[in-house]
């Protein structure tokens, strides 16, 4: 998973055979762009179904041990 | 706190760093295989000044404000400034570069389509930033 990349290709000397730099770079922006969109839904839907998920109001929420005694 | 499963929150937190992980190691090798010079380029000295380019040619040929090159074949730029701070960019080929004086930085490329292309100054330089413009002709190497 981390290094997709071909390190032959990068490092070949031979006239002729030269990386494309704007195909690297913008494959490289792709997929970093779908990293933080990957990154910003796990974090964004896990807190989303934290609130909805413990909401007082939920149908599943339990009571605290503190709040069946009724103390704090 | 010893009444429940922790697991679920160390697979996340798992998650978000190998991402993190990629995410540095991907960069990191992505800019290594850009910034390895072949060792066939041909060097071109780049000189910014208000508000023109200058390119000197291995063989001592001069341009100013226009730079013939060829296609398929490495280019190495050492870039550098007599004034102020300037940023050689061809945009159509994704290289920029900052030309600081005192300082000579390098990048490379090599033009895979024939044709003309835009070399343009992308750091504020003074009153004729806007204006200081070269013009890249890439031609076949037959």
């Amino acid at each position: 998973m981390i290094c997709p990349i071909n390190f032959s290709l990068a490092l070949d000397d031979d006239p002729g055979k030269y990386i494309n730099r704007k195909a690297e770079v913008w494959n490289l922006f792709y997929r970093m762009m779908t990293v933080a969109f990957v990154i910003g839904s796990v974090v964004s839907g896990t807190l989303i179904w934290l609130v909805w998920r413990f909401r007082e109001s939920n149908n599943n929420a339990k009571k605290t041990k503190y709040e069946e005694q009724g103390k704090w | 706190m010893s009444e429940h499963s922790s697991w679920p929150e160390w697979i996340y937190v798992g998650v978000v760093v190998a991402l993190l992980i990629y995410v540095g190691a991907e960069a990191w090798n992505i800019e290594r295989i850009i910034e390895h010079i072949p060792s066939d380029a041909e060097i071109i000295q780049v000189t910014g000044q208000q508000w023109f380019w200058t390119f000197e040619h291995e063989d001592g040929t001069k341009e100013i404000g226009e730079l013939h090159l060829k296609k398929d074949h490495a280019y190495k730029f050492e870039v550098v400034s007599k004034d102020v701070i300037h940023s050689f960019n061809i945009h159509d080929y994704v290289v920029l570069v900052d030309a600081v004086p005192g300082r000579v930085n390098t990048v490379w490329f090599s033009p895979d389509e024939s044709g003309e292309f835009d070399i343009q100054c992308r750091e504020y330089c003074g009153l004729i930033h806007y204006n200081m413009r070269a013009k890249l002709y890439v031609e076949d190497a037959s």
